[in-house]
């Protein structure tokens, strides 16, 4: 049967009717019609779908709705506001998420369809290392468990100059 | 009001423009069509399209709407379209906004890979809309035409000035342009099935503004979708919802010629809103619920049974297979077969070789999805990311039986498609209308990416056998090229093959793709060969194949710049130099030189004096090649790490130049050569489908490996802009000028020919051993 469980999103809690296996990203997508995430492989090989929980990149693919209570989901629907709050404005003064206005201004997205999960895992990277290197960037999009973040546009020297944007505005 | 313009003195081609009546609010100048040829007969043709309101409105808040129905596929166009028609009309492109692919909203159908085309339509679109809007400011400022400035949508002359949408306040303007062309229809007598994919074409030739003139093309203007994409706010083609809605998965043959013997039970207490709809071989279970839905699908096909079928050689037996296919004619050729025979006997010397590929995959991230409504009235509406909504359409009505007036197709972004549903087929939109039209609700059919990697068309596999001869000084002066390939235009939607429902019928067959950059080698022989899908018998249409981004040109160029390659190499001359020698056309010898200069080439011939086969240190070497295709000059040059031992093939660097005349956005065109070098990088070392004797077993992206950020080489663009030579395709073709410069560059390291791609660890250490 399904259960009526809490769950945190961006900042606001809902109560959604859903078993608790099933994945996040179903949730999320079609209880919560947030459409940032979005569904690639589905077994957690690409990454289109990452959201944070806990401020930590997971593939919503994958991750049961259970997995999720009582934790803090955000996606790039909630990222202007966890910018906010980091910089303690208001959302109105706070504007975009530098992570998303790098996007902006590099000109990343073709498609676009990877770049949720690629934005997600941006400001997961800088979160932890808020001057990463060239090399620190590839690893970060390739290495990192469960998979690389895959884009089949071929958006990559576009995302690593984003990053270093970011970066450097974040540090301002 | 006829419109004084340059139209090759046919009257039949005149634009009109008329005032069909005044409102006390809004007003807006409308532009739309006519079929000149049939109308000056009497009989004027309602086309499908032709209740649709405008190609372009002008209107009084002085915004501009511009309906096209070809769409963004993630290369750019939405930022060139506004930029072309923006420049003919003076304004400023943000005040453009551009409704795209909707068939019930806008008018012109056609590819959205043909953006030459498309651009050449809107380019003259805005001019003849340019010189209606001078006729109406000479009008009301009381000036002549010719005394008429404008800027950034103001008309000024004769000291006073006005804006657009001064000009149509308070008034309904019709103005209509003539076009040639009819709708896509599904057509046994065309090679892919369908008839009309290109869309309407604008004919006459309105004056455009002079490219020395430009203000907006030549600039980088972002693209519009942009801030939307990055913020989540963007409606996709999988966020389609629609009340009642049901979530489709299906459930597929266990091989692509499997037939259905049972349906495996559902479990009604375990999943009690799903149920299973099944027509023929397509087989589904739906849910109000999506999770429910993927539940309930894997438990019915675990139980559901499936003929055995083994129709194909397995893929490690593919070039045999192609191979020991009997070859009629072929299906295209150029040049002079007994002439070229004749100067390959005489040359010095002949090289002969034999390149290869398998299989590879579209791949998008976002595997398959569609939402359709069929309704009991025969009304079908379908929403879609397909490259071309017309097309589409045409496909559902004949697949449904329903006349195709009933047909809407609703476009949305989505993943990028490079070139799988250009014709408007494959796809899940078939299964969608099938399973809406079955159940009677709205369905949404989402595909797995297993299910997409087994069941989207791939690009198929080939062989092309290709001979030169060489004279004295080392100049080539003959060229015989084969290829040979399994058909890569069947478009037909899988629900409706699965469901044994109408379809189209693409001809097996192949072209000859290569535009020829050699202008001095006057001796060659292109002969092309296509034979049906791999595995296609009278039940099943086996490995389906369709176009893949740079289509038979990246086949192609690869075979004939690796044989340039090995004839430079035999020559004992470099590479660059050697083709120097055998072209005259300044733009191809410019982009050359300017590529060569960025990548601080030094000449010398090829492979690399210290070149190995062995050894656990890596070595580095360098290729070229080129490529010329619709009017644009391509060069890439790679820079390669191979480490002997372990058969690893590392891209260091990249340097790839493209003159495609005048370049409409510096920027974007640089993220769409990057980006395609990376896809190109990803095809020669890693892209491989695999399959047994019944399936394809690659059909995760564990299985099938596309290029990671980590193994992205350095990207160095160097582009040329020519103000006197129109546009050129820019934004597609920078994958296929990969591969043979990363060939090239693997034999200047190793001293060994690769003539088959990927270069896989695997299959470079079988050919470094010999």
């Amino acid at each position: 049967m399904a259960d009526e469980l809490a769950l945190s999103v961006n900042g606001a809690q809902h109560f959604v009717s859903a078993l608790p296996d099933t994945p996040l990203l179903y949730v999320l997508r079609n209880e919560l019609h947030l459409s940032g995430p979005r569904l690639g492989c589905g077994m957690a090989q690409c990454g289109a779908c990452a959201v944070l929980v806990d401020g930590q990149e997971v593939r919503s693919c994958i991750a049961p709705l259970s997995s999720a209570v009582g934790k803090q989901v955000t996606t790039i629907e909630g990222l202007a506001q966890v910018w906010a709050r980091k910089k303690g404005l208001s959302a109105s003064d706070a504007g975009l998420h530098p992570v998303q206005q790098a996007w902006i201004d590099e000109q990343v997205p073709q498609c676009g369809y990877c770049q949720s999960g690629m934005i997600i895992a941006a400001v997961e990277l800088l979160d932890k290392n808020p001057n990463p290197t060239v090399a620190q960037i590839k690893d970060a999009f390739t290495n990192k468990p469960p998979s690389p973040h895959l884009c089949r546009c071929g958006t990559y020297a576009a995302i690593i100059e984003a990053v270093q944007l970011a970066a450097k505005t974040m540090s301002v | 009001m006829l419109m004084k313009a340059d139209h090759s003195g046919d009257p039949s081609v005149m634009p009109t423009l008329t005032r069909r009546g005044f409102f006390k609010m809004g007003g807006a100048l409308m532009v739309s069509f006519t079929f000149p040829g049939l109308s000056a007969i009497g009989a004027e043709v309602q086309p499908e399209t032709s209740h649709l309101a405008s190609w372009l409105e002008i209107r009084h808040d002085n915004t501009i709407l511009v309906r096209t129905g070809r769409t963004e596929i993630g290369t750019g166009m939405s930022a060139y379209y506004a930029q072309v028609i923006a420049e003919e009309l003076s304004v400023q492109p943000e005040s453009i906004t551009l409704l795209m692919g909707d068939t019930d909203k806008t008018p012109d159908g056609g590819y959205s890979a043909g953006f030459l085309y498309g651009a050449a339509n809107l380019r003259k679109v805005g001019a003849y809309t340019y010189q209606a809007l001078l006729g109406l400011a000479a009008d009301k400022l009381r000036v002549p035409v010719s005394s008429l400035t404008v800027a950034d949508g103001v008309v000024s002359g004769g000291g006073k000035s006005i804006r657009y949408g001064e000009l149509v306040q308070d008034q309904q303007l019709d103005l209509k342009i003539p076009v040639s062309g009819a709708p896509p229809k599904v057509d046994p007598a065309e090679w892919n099935g369908l008839a009309g994919l290109d869309g309407l074409t604008v004919l006459g030739n309105p004056p455009t503004k002079p490219v020395n003139q430009y203000k907006v093309v030549g600039k980088s203007f972002p693209m519009p979708g942009i801030p939307a994409k990055v913020t989540g706010k963007t409606q996709w083609s999988c966020d389609v919802t629609l009340p009642g809605m049901l979530h489709a998965r299906m459930v597929r043959p266990t091989t692509l010629g499997s037939t259905l013997i049972t349906v495996g039970a559902l479990d009604k207490t375990r999943f009690p809103n799903a149920q299973v709809i099944t027509k023929q071989n397509l087989v589904a279970v739906l849910s109000p619920n999506e999770w429910e839905a993927v539940s309930a699908a894997r438990s019915v096909a675990s139980g559901t049974k499936w003929s055995e079928w083994s129709g194909l050689p397995g893929s490690e037996n593919l070039t045999q297979a192609l191979r020991d296919y009997k070859w009629g004619a072929p299906s295209g050729s150029n040049g002079n077969a007994a002439e070229v025979k004749a100067a390959l006997a005489h040359g010095a010397k002949t090289i002969s070789a034999t390149y290869e590929q398998p299989y590879i995959k579209h791949a998008p991230i976002g595997p398959f999805v569609a939402v359709a409504d069929v309704r009991t009235d025969g009304t079908a509406t379908v929403w879609t990311h397909s490259a071309n909504s017309q097309g589409l359409r045409a496909q559902i009505a004949n697949t449904l039986s329903t006349p195709i007036e009933k047909v809407v197709v609703r476009w949305l972004d989505h993943a990028g498609q490079f070139g799988r549903t250009t014709f408007g087929g494959d796809g899940a939109e078939g299964d969608a209308a099938i399973l809406s039209q079955l159940s009677g609700r709205p369905v949404r059919v989402q595909w797995t990416l297993q299910e997409d990697l087994a069941w989207s068309a791939s690009s198929p596999g080939w062989v092309e056998d290709i001979t030169c001869s060489l004279d004295d000084h080392g100049c080539v002066t003959a060229l015989r090229s084969a290829f040979y390939s399994s058909q890569s235009n069947d478009a037909r939607i899988v629900g409706a093959l699965l469901a044994g429902m109408p379809c189209s019928q693409p001809k097996p067959g192949y072209w000859i793709a290569t535009e020829w950059p050699y202008d001095k080698i006057q001796n060659r022989r292109e002969e092309v060969y296509g034979m049906p899908n791999l595995g296609a018998d009278a039940h099943t249409a086996g490995l389906r194949g369709l176009i893949m981004r740079t289509p038979g040109q990246r086949q192609q160029n690869f075979a004939l710049e690796s044989l340039i390659n090995e004839a430079a190499s035999c020559a004992g001359i470099d590479p660059i130099q050697f083709r120097l020698l055998h072209t005259t056309d300044q733009r191809l010898i410019d982009i050359i030189q300017a590529t060569a200069k960025a990548a601080a080439w030094e000449p010398r011939p090829s492979p690399h004096p210290g070149a190995r086969r062995t050894g656990t240190e890596p070595i580095t070497g360098r290729g070229v090649d080129i490529m010329v295709r619709q009017n644009s000059y391509w060069m890439g040059i790679a820079e390669v790490a191979v480490t002997p031992d372990t058969g690893a093939v590392q891209v260091t660097k990249f340097t790839i130049g493209v003159d495609c005349g005048k370049i409409i956005n510096p920027r974007q065109l640089e993220r769409c050569m990057k980006s395609g070098v990376v896809m190109g990088v990803s095809e020669a070392l890693k892209e491989e489908v695999t399959f047994d004797k019944g399936k394809i077993t690659s059909t995760s992206w564990s299985r099938y490996k596309i290029l990671t950020m980590a193994e992205m080489p350095e990207i160095k663009v160097v582009q040329i802009t020519r103000d006197d030579k129109g546009f050129g395709g820019g934004s597609e073709a920078a994958n296929a000028i990969c591969t043979p410069a990363v060939a090239a560059a693997f034999f200047d390291a190793t001293g060994v020919h690769a003539r088959r791609i990927p270069l896989t660890p695997a299959y470079v250490t079988t050919l470094l051993k010999g």
